[in-house]
C-alpha cells in the first residue's frame, strides 16, 4: 500500500465535526464513490446484491448504497472505503456499464439531528429550494445550494447528507455552518 | 418558474441551463448536398414566436438531462416537458 | 401629550427615542411616527422638490412624508417610513432632505421657484447656456437630488435566505387574512400568513368596531391562540410578500430583527422564496386624499390613519380636529376621536345630503379650500355655495374612499377594473394562476365582507386542491354599506398636492394634459408621480380622476397603470442573499492548496478557482523575479505544476470513439488505445470553441481534457450532443475533473523524476513515447495515470491520482526532486512556457476566431461529419486573412501589450487597415526580452517585417517583428526527446 498520505477535501488530515445544538456536521472522509451508467442494451445490474433505485430515491444494503443520478445512471457508495479501487470493484459486479471512479469528485457531510426531523427540516429550509416535507428518507436529488450543485440524501428522518463537488468543500461548510449556527441561535 | 421535468416533478428552473428553440434537435447532415445552406438555416433563423414555444432546457443543477419544454412565451405558461432524448430518437424513427 | 386612552401599546415600559437632537420617550407597541405625535411632533419631512414642511399622512407603508434617516453610523437607513419604524429603547432618527434645520430649510426657497419647478421642468430648463450643464446645474441638482443620505460605511449586518413551501400562502393577516389562516389550517392544509406589520389584525386593529360584541383585540388573541396550537400553519409577521412570480412563487422579506436596536447575533433580513400551489390575496385597501390648495400641512393626514393612531397607538395629531370627506366614512373619525375625549372642530362633508352621524358640527355640500399654518396646521377655509370662512384646528382628517390594494394581483399584468358601484378598482378576472383576492382588496370592505370572503376564499382556494375545508364561525361583524360622492378634488388657483412624495399637483396634471401626455403611462412618467418610494399609493387613483375630468372621459376609460414587484422597497442586502466578501461566491481549491499555501505562493482567482500564480522565495523581491526563475528552472530542470483545473471528462461506451469523432473537427476514432491526441472542438458556427488532449485508455474508454474555463460549457455542450444529436450512439460521459489531482511535471528531467514514482512501469522514451497515455500505479501501488503531452514545449507529463493524495504527491516530487532542481510553478510561468512554445490557450480561442486563423485549417478534417465543420468552410471563414504569429520588440526593452492593434509601419491607425491584434504578452527570460502571440493579416508572408502595436489610449506605438509563434525549440525535438 503506498506511504502517501492522504487528505480529506477539508484539507486536513482528519474529517471535521461540529456540533450546532441538536444538529452535528460530520465530514464524511472515508466514502467510496463510483459512477455506475448502463450501456446499450445492458441488463440493470443488481451490483452486490443491491437493486438499483428510481429516479428521486436512494436505497442502502449490503454494506453499500445506490441514489439515481440521471437516466439509466446511479452512482454507488461504499461507507469506509475510500482508499480502495472502488471502481474496480463495482466494474466487477457489473462488467458491461460503464463505471467512472467518483470517491474524491465529491465530498460528503454527514447532517445528524439529535432532536428527530424537525432540525433537519429547518436546515433544508435555509438552504435548498426543495420542498422538505416530500423529501422523507430514502430520497435524494441533485440540486442547487449556494451556486452550488450538491446531491442531498435524506438518509433517515434524523438524518441528511450533503455530496458536492470535493474543491467546493469549503464552500458548502461554510454554508452548511452558517445555516446551522443560525438555526441554533433561533 | 418550476419545471415540470418527467421524471423528477416539479423544479425550479433556476436548477436549469437555457439552450434556445428545439429546433436545435435537427441537426442537418454534414457530408450532405447543401450543407452550408442547411447549416446556415440551422444555425442562424429562428422563428421566436409571441406564444407557444418548444425549447431546450439543461438540467445542469439536476440529473443533467436535456429536456424539451414546451412554454409559452408570453405567459410563461409551461404546457410540457419530455426527455430531449426520447424527442430526437422519435424523431429518427423510434428504436434505440 | 396628546395620549388618549386605550390603545395596543405597553404603558408599563418607557422607551428612550431621539429625532433631530431631541430626546423623547414612547411605548413598545408605537411606531416613532406615533410617539412623536404624541409630543406634538407633527413636522417630520420636507418635501422632495418644494422643501415644504411636511407630518405624517398615514399610519402605515403608503407613507409618502414622513421620511426619516434611522440609526447613525453604518446600519443608517435613508428614507424610513417613521410610520413603520417600530420604537425600540435607544433608536435614534433624523429628518432628512434639509438643509439646516427641519424647522428653518434653507432649501425652501425651492418653493418660491415653485414656478419654474412644475411637471417636466427639467425637460425643458437647465439647457442653456451649453457650458453651465457640466459646471454647474449638474453639480448643484446632484447636491439637491434624492430623500435621505447614505452611510458610505460597510454594512456589518448578516442578511439570510430561505426557501417554503405550502398549500395556501395568504398575503395579509387582517379579517379576511386571518379568516382565511383559520380556515384552511383547520383544514389540514400547509398554510403560511405573512403580514408586513409586527401585529396580526390588519385594520381590526384601527377601527372600533366590536366582534360578537367584543373588542376586536379578542377574537384576534383568540385566533392567534389557535394558530399557536397548529403546527401546520406558519405565521410570519413583519413578513412582506412584495411580488408574484411566476407558477405560484412569490418573494417576501421577513424583517427579523429591524425592529431591535441591534440585531445581536440574529440576521438582519431574510429572503424568502415562497412556492405555493394556491395563494389568498387579502392585502386590504389604502385610503386616498383629496387634493384642495396647501393640503400637505402637517398636521392634515388621512381619515382612516387619524382612527388607527387613535385606537391602536392612543393618539391625537391635535386636540382639536376637523375632518374633510366625501362619503360616510369620514365621520367613524369624528366618532372615534369623540369617543376619546378629543374636540372635532367639525366634519366638512361634500355631500349636499350628508347627515351627521354624531354629535359634532356639520357643514354639508362644503369643501376644505385653504389652508393656514406653514409648520403645522392652524385653520382651514371652508367653502360653500361661494361662501367661505375659516375654522380652527390643529389636525384635519381627510377622507376620499379606498384603493383595494390590487398590486399583486397585476404582477402578472392583469388589468385591475373600474368598479363605479364602489368608486374603487378592483382586481380584474386575469390573476396570477392560483390566486384568489378577499376582503377590502376584493373590494369586500366591511368587516362582515371580509371575514366571510376570507373564509370562502380559502375554502375556494383548497377546493381547486382536493382539500375539503369547513368554513368555521365567524364573529358577528359590522356590515354598513359605505355611502360616498365621486368627489375628486377641490378646483382652485394655488397648489393642491396630489402625489406628495414628489410634489406632484393637480396643477402639473392640468401641465401634462396640455402637453398633450394624457395616457395614464405618460402622465405618470411626465409629472413623476407615483415613482416616488410610495410608489403613488396614496395617489395614483385621485390623480387619474382628475385626467378624466380633463378629457372628459370616465374613469373605467382613462384606465391606471399596472403594478411591477416589490409593492414596498426592497434592500439590495437580502436581494444578495447574504454572503459578501471572500464568500460572495463559491471558491474551489485545488488539491495542491494548502500545500501551496504552505510553501508561501500567492494566489490568484481563475474563474471560482483560486490557483497559485507563483511561488516567491526569500529574497525574491518582485514577482517577476519569481516567474523567470521558475520558468528557467523547469526548462533547465524539471518544473511542477498543479493543473486539476483543466476539465476532465470521462468518456465511454461501444460508440465512444464515434462520438468523440463528431465532437472533435480533428480525426479521433483513429485514436489508438495507450495514446493522446491533441482535439480542437469547433462551435457549430464554425468559429473554435475549444481545445484540449482526448486519451484512450481503452477501446471503449477516453478521457478528454477542456480548458480550465470552459469546463463546465464543453461538458454541457458533449451532454447535449450525446442526448440531442446522436442518441443512438452507445456512449455514456460524466465529469472526473475533481477527481483526480492532476500535475505537470515538465523539463529535461522529468523522466528522471517520474521514475523515482513510479512503480516499476517502462516510461522510457520507446516504452512511453510523446503523446503516450497509461493506467499504473506509484509511491507502492497508489493508482494513478500518466500522460505524456507537453504545454511547455519541454519533455513533458502529466501524472493523475485521487484528489485526496494530490498534495502528498506533489510534496513527495519535490522532495524526490531536489536534486534534479524541481520547482514548483504557477500560473504566471505556465502563461510564459506556453506563450515561449506557441502554444494556443483561452486568449486565441475567445470564441472571435477560428481553426484557420489558428493555423489548424487542415486539422478540420473534410472525411467526416463534426460539430462546426461545415460552417467552418463557408466563403467568409475560409477568406480570412489573419493568422497566428509571433511578436518580438525591435528593441528589447520596449513592452508587448496584449490586446495591442497591429498596423503597417507608417499607415493610419484606423479600423481599414487594422491588420489584427495581439492576443497574449508576456517577458520572456530566455529570449531577454517581451514576447507575443497575435493574429496578423497575411502573418506567414510578413516573417520578418516590422509592424506598430498600437494602444492609442495609453499613448503606445511599438515598433514589433514578426516571427514564428513557436520562440522555444519550434522543431519539437524536447518533446519527442
Amino acid at each position: 500500500m503506498t506511504d502517501l498520505a492522504p487528505i480529506t477535501a477539508l484539507g486536513g488530515s482528519l474529517a471535521r465535526v461540529q456540533s450546532f445544538g441538536a444538529l452535528a456536521i460530520a465530514e464524511n472522509a472515508d466514502l467510496a464513490l463510483a459512477s455506475l451508467a448502463l450501456r446499450r442494451g445492458a441488463a440493470q445490474p443488481v451490483p452486490m446484491g443491491l437493486s438499483l433505485p428510481g429516479p428521486g430515491l436512494w436505497h442502502a444494503g449490503n454494506g453499500i448504497a445506490a441514489f439515481w443520478t440521471g437516466p439509466g445512471q446511479w452512482m454507488i457508495e461504499a461507507p469506509g472505503r475510500a482508499t480502495e479501487d472502488f471502481a474496480a470493484v463495482v466494474k466487477q459486479a457489473a462488467p458491461e456499464c460503464s463505471v467512472t471512479e467518483q470517491t474524491d469528485a465529491f465530498t460528503a457531510f454527514e447532517i445528524a439531528s439529535t432532536a428527530g426531523a424537525g432540525p433537519i427540516l429547518a436546515l433544508m429550509a435555509k438552504l435548498v429550494n426543495i420542498d422538505a416535507a416530500a423529501f422523507g428518507p430514502g430520497s435524494a436529488t441533485r440540486t442547487g445550494l449556494e451556486h452550488m450543485s450538491v446531491f442531498v440524501i435524506r438518509r433517515a428522518e434524523d438524518r441528511l447528507a450533503v455530496i458536492g463537488m470535493r474543491s467546493a468543500a469549503g464552500s458548502i461548510w461554510h454554508a452548511l455552518e452558517t445555516a446551522a449556527a443560525r438555526l441554533q441561535g433561533d | 418558474m418550476l419545471i415540470p421535468h418527467p421524471l423528477l416533478g416539479l423544479r425550479d428552473a433556476q436548477e436549469f441551463t437555457y439552450l434556445g428553440d428545439a429546433s436545435l434537435l435537427n441537426r442537418p447532415d454534414g457530408m450532405a448536398e447543401g450543407a452550408a445552406e442547411a447549416f446556415y438555416d440551422y444555425v442562424y433563423l429562428r422563428d421566436n414566436p409571441a406564444g407557444v414555444h418548444r425549447e431546450l432546457w439543461f438540467h445542469e443543477q439536476g440529473d443533467r438531462s436535456w429536456l424539451v419544454v414546451t412554454r409559452n412565451t408570453v405567459t410563461h405558461e409551461i404546457l410540457g416537458a419530455e426527455l430531449a432524448r426520447d424527442v430526437a430518437l422519435a424523431a429518427k424513427g423510434g428504436a434505440q | 401629550m396628546s395620549r388618549l386612552s386605550g390603545g395596543l401599546i405597553d404603558r408599563s415600559q418607557s422607551l428612550r427615542f431621539r429625532f433631530d437632537g431631541k430626546d423623547y420617550t414612547g411605548h413598545p407597541g408605537d411606531t416613532l411616527a406615533s410617539a412623536l405625535l404624541a409630543h406634538d411632533v407633527r413636522l417630520m419631512g420636507r418635501s422632495f422638490k418644494y422643501h415644504r414642511p411636511r407630518g405624517p399622512v398615514s399610519a402605515g407603508s403608503e407613507e409618502p412624508n414622513a421620511l426619516v434617516e434611522l440609526r447613525t453610523g453604518a446600519r443608517q437607513e435613508p428614507n424610513t417610513r417613521a410610520t413603520m419604524a417600530e420604537l425600540y429603547d435607544g433608536l435614534i432618527a433624523n429628518s432628512q432632505n434639509r438643509v439646516g434645520s427641519l424647522a428653518f430649510d434653507l432649501l425652501a426657497v425651492n418653493d418660491l421657484a415653485a414656478p419654474f419647478f412644475a411637471a417636466g421642468f427639467y425637460y425643458k430648463t437647465f439647457m442653456w447656456p451649453r457650458a453651465f450643464w457640466e459646471k454647474l446645474y449638474e453639480p448643484l441638482i446632484r447636491r439637491a437630488a434624492g430623500l435621505g443620505s447614505l452611510t458610505h460605511l460597510p454594512d456589518p449586518d448578516d442578511y439570510d435566505k430561505g426557501f417554503l413551501h405550502c398549500d395556501l400562502l395568504v398575503i395579509g393577516g387582517g379579517a379576511a387574512g386571518l379568516a382565511a389562516a383559520l380556515t384552511a389550517a383547520r383544514a389540514g392544509a400547509r398554510v403560511i400568513l405573512a403580514d408586513e406589520d409586527f401585529r396580526l389584525g390588519g385594520r381590526l386593529m384601527a377601527e372600533s368596531h366590536t366582534l360578537n360584541d367584543l373588542p376586536a383585540g379578542d377574537w384576534i388573541a383568540q385566533v392567534q391562540a389557535e394558530f399557536d396550537s397548529l403546527p401546520n400553519l406558519r405565521v410570519m409577521r413583519r413578513t412582506t410578500v412584495f411580488g408574484a412570480f411566476d407558477h405560484g412563487i412569490y418573494g417576501a422579506v421577513e424583517r427579523v430583527s429591524d425592529h431591535l436596536a441591534t440585531p445581536g447575533g440574529r440576521v438582519r433580513q431574510t429572503l424568502w422564496r415562497i412556492t405555493a400551489k394556491r395563494i389568498v390575496l387579502a392585502a386590504g385597501a389604502t385610503e386616498r386624499h383629496i387634493p384642495f390648495a396647501n393640503n400637505d400641512r402637517p398636521g392634515v393626514m388621512l381619515a382612516g390613519a387619524m382612527r388607527t393612531y387613535a385606537n391602536r397607538y392612543a393618539v391625537s395629531p391635535a386636540n382639536r380636529v376637523a375632518i374633510f370627506t366625501n362619503g360616510d366614512d369620514g365621520h367613524r373619525t369624528a366618532l372615534d376621536l369623540i369617543a376619546k375625549g378629543v374636540e372635532i372642530a367639525g366634519v366638512i362633508d361634500t355631500r349636499a345630503g350628508a347627515k351627521a352621524l354624531g354629535k359634532y358640527p356639520l357643514f354639508a355640500g362644503a369643501v376644505v379650500s385653504n389652508t393656514k399654518g406653514r409648520l403645522g396646521l392652524k385653520s382651514l377655509e371652508i367653502t360653500r355655495d361661494g361662501q367661505s370662512h375659516w375654522i380652527e384646528a390643529g389636525a384635519l382628517g381627510v377622507a376620499g374612499g379606498w384603493n383595494p390594494n390590487v398590486h399583486l394581483a397585476s404582477h402578472h399584468r392583469g388589468r385591475p377594473v373600474w368598479d363605479e358601484s364602489t368608486l374603487a378598482f378592483l382586481p380584474g378576472a386575469d390573476l396570477p394562476p392560483g390566486m384568489v383576492v378577499a376582503g377590502a382588496a376584493a373590494g369586500r370592505g366591511t368587516t362582515h365582507q371580509a371575514l366571510t370572503s376570507g373564509a370562502e376564499a380559502a375554502v375556494a382556494a383548497l377546493a381547486g386542491l382536493g382539500i375539503s375545508a369547513a368554513l368555521p364561525d365567524l364573529p358577528r361583524a359590522e356590515d354598513a354599506p359605505q355611502a360616498q360622492a365621486a368627489f375628486w378634488h377641490v378646483p382652485g388657483k394655488a397648489r393642491a398636492w396630489v402625489d406628495f412624495q414628489n410634489d406632484v399637483t393637480v396643477k402639473d396634471v392640468k401641465l401634462s394634459h396640455q402637453e398633450n401626455m394624457v395616457p395614464v403611462e405618460h402622465l405618470k412618467r411626465w409629472t413623476t408621480l407615483g415613482m416616488a418610494t410610495d410608489q403613488g399609493k396614496t395617489s395614483n387613483v385621485t390623480a387619474l380622476a382628475v385626467m378624466a375630468e380633463l378629457t372628459g372621459k370616465t374613469i373605467a376609460q382613462t384606465g391606471t397603470t399596472i403594478f411591477r414587484p416589490p409593492y414596498t422597497g426592497v434592500s439590495l442586502a437580502v436581494l444578495g442573499g447574504g454572503d459578501t466578501g471572500t464568500h460572495f461566491r463559491p471558491r474551489r481549491l485545488t488539491p495542491t492548496h494548502e500545500w501551496a499555501k504552505a510553501q508561501g505562493a500567492v494566489f490568484v482567482e481563475v474563474g471560482q478557482w483560486m490557483r497559485a500564480q507563483y511561488f516567491p522565495r526569500k529574497g525574491e523581491t518582485t514577482w517577476r523575479e519569481t516567474v523567470d526563475r521558475e520558468v528557467l528552472a523547469t526548462r533547465a530542470g524539471v518544473g511542477l505544476c498543479d493543473v486539476t483545473t483543466l476539465g476532465k471528462v470521462d468518456v465511454q461506451g461501444a460508440d465512444a470513439a464515434e462520438f468523440l469523432n463528431r465532437i472533435y473537427a480533428n480525426a479521433m476514432g483513429s485514436l489508438k488505445v495507450g495514446m493522446v491526441r491533441y482535439g480542437l472542438m469547433l462551435r457549430e458556427d464554425g468559429h473554435a470553441y475549444d481545445d484540449g488532449t482526448c486519451a484512450r485508455l481503452a477501446e471503449d474508454h477516453f478521457v478528454v481534457t477542456t480548458t480550465t474555463a470552459q469546463a463546465g460549457p464543453v461538458y454541457r455542450h458533449m451532454e447535449f450532443a450525446r442526448q440531442c444529436l446522436w442518441p443512438e450512439l452507445d456512449v455514456q460521459l460524466i465529469s472526473t475533473t475533481d477527481a483526480w489531482a492532476q500535475i505537470s511535471v515538465a523539463g529535461p528531467n522529468a523522466r528522471a523524476l517520474l521514475e523515482r514514482i513510479v512503480d516499476g512501469f517502462d516510461i522510457s522514451n520507446e516504452g512511453f513515447p510523446f503523446m503516450a497515455c497509461a493506467e499504473m500505479t506509484v509511491c507502492g501501488g497508489l493508482r494513478a495515470r500518466l500522460f505524456r503531452i507537453s504545454f511547455s514545449g519541454e519533455l513533458a507529463y502529466e501524472i493523475a491520482v485521487p484528489a485526496r493524495y494530490g498534495a502528498a504527491l506533489m510534496g513527495r516530487m519535490v522532495e524526490r526532486g531536489a536534486d534534479l532542481g524541481a520547482t514548483p510553478y504557477g500560473t504566471e510561468a505556465l502563461g510564459v512556457l506556453r506563450i515561449e512554445k506557441g502554444h494556443a490557450a483561452g486568449n486565441e480561442l475567445n470564441g472571435q476566431t477560428t481553426a484557420l486563423m489558428l493555423g489548424m485549417g487542415k486539422m478540420v478534417s473534410t472525411k467526416k461529419d463534426s460539430i462546426g465543420a461545415v460552417l467552418s468552410r463557408l466563403e467568409g471563414m475560409a477568406a480570412e486573412p489573419r493568422r497566428l504569429v509571433g511578436l518580438v520588440p525591435v528593441d528589447a526593452a520596449e513592452p508587448v501589450t496584449a490586446g495591442a492593434h497591429l498596423f503597417e509601419e507608417g499607415a493610419a491607425q484606423v479600423t481599414e487597415t487594422d491588420l489584427g491584434w495581439i492576443t497574449s504578452a508576456c517577458y520572456s527570460p530566455h529570449l531577454g526580452s517581451a514576447i507575443g502571440l497575435g493574429f496578423l493579416a497575411e502573418g506567414p508572408a510578413r516573417m520578418g517585417q516590422v509592424v506598430i502595436a498600437a494602444n492609442p489610449l495609453q499613448g503606445q506605438a511599438v515598433r514589433l517583428r514578426v516571427v514564428s509563434p513557436h520562440f522555444i525549440d519550434p522543431e519539437g525535438g524536447r518533446l519527442r526527446d
